[in-house]
């Protein structure tokens, strides 16, 4: 083997060590659950090893894994069939690990909201709002339209934004009986 | 889409959140609700098996190669 091919090789190593923790956050927001996130990404370096001569370096090596983890997770589903989500056992085990969290509560909350989006929603908003990927890089990773993921972005917010905006309102706000006697007593 | 819109539209979507976040609007509290959970997870330790499993998936390349020479 060539200095050159020992180097690329070498480089291939530690850009996919450098994505892993990307990838492992990526992994958790689909699945839900740590420990089954963890296998998916274990297939996904699997997957990669055995495909590096596929990747073209100095492309985006990160955009690359995405899209294998990808499509290993939806293969995955599509042979064993979606499992229940178990969102209050993710986060007593999530979090009992990690108890000094700040604003774990809030953030159970949101897990569960983004729990609830259908897949493709999740994914879009996942990527261009936490992975760090523009648009078109969303885009091509789950080899739709960029208008497509903008439109999934979209609806996702606004379902996130029903789901955790209602329950605001009622753990802070004045609930409608209070509001409507208010109404009366300072009324005409 | 040329790189000029793609720049405006990152430029623009970054204020809106801003914006959002500054009047704690529900796009900015979503959108810093996702990163938060997001980066939880990625500031854990990379989980020692998958360090492991790099060092033998680059041990028996080395081994298949050494044996093809």
């Amino acid at each position: 083997m060539s200095m050159d091919q020992e180097s690329v090789d070498r480089s291939f190593k530690r850009d996919l060590l450098a994505a892993l923790p990307n990838l492992r956050a990526f992994a958790v927001s689909l699945i839900g659950r740590h420990d089954k996130a963890d296998d998916l990404v274990q297939d996904t370096i699997m997957k990669a090893w055995a495909n590096q001569k596929s990747f073209t370096p100095g492309t985006n090596m990160k955009a690359w894994l995405f899209t294998i983890l990808r499509n290993e997770f939806y293969s995955q589903m599509r042979k064993r069939g979606r499992e229940v989500q178990d969102s209050d056992g993710v986060f007593s085990e999530r979090f009992s690990v990690h108890p000094e969290q700040y604003g774990r509560l809030d953030m159970q909350d949101f897990r569960k909201a983004l729990d609830q989006l259908p897949d493709d929603q999740r994914e879009a908003i996942v990527l261009v709002g936490a992975s760090g990927f523009a648009y078109e890089e969303a885009a091509e990773i789950c080899g739709c339209a960029v208008g497509t993921i903008k439109s999934r972005v979209s609806r996702a917010r606004t379902r996130l934004q029903e789901l955790l905006g209602v329950k605001g309102e009622s753990d802070y706000g004045p609930d409608a009986g209070v509001a409507a006697v208010t109404a009366r007593a300072f009324g005409s | 889409m040329s790189e000029e819109e793609k720049m405006n539209e990152r430029a623009s979507s970054g204020q809106n959140d801003l914006q959002a976040a500054g009047s704690s609007g529900p796009h900015g509290s979503i959108s810093r609700k996702l990163r938060d959970f997001y980066d939880a997870v990625q500031e854990e330790a990379i989980p020692d098996r998958f360090l492991d499993l790099l060092e033998k998936l680059d041990q028996a390349e080395r081994n298949a190669q050494a044996q093809a020479q």
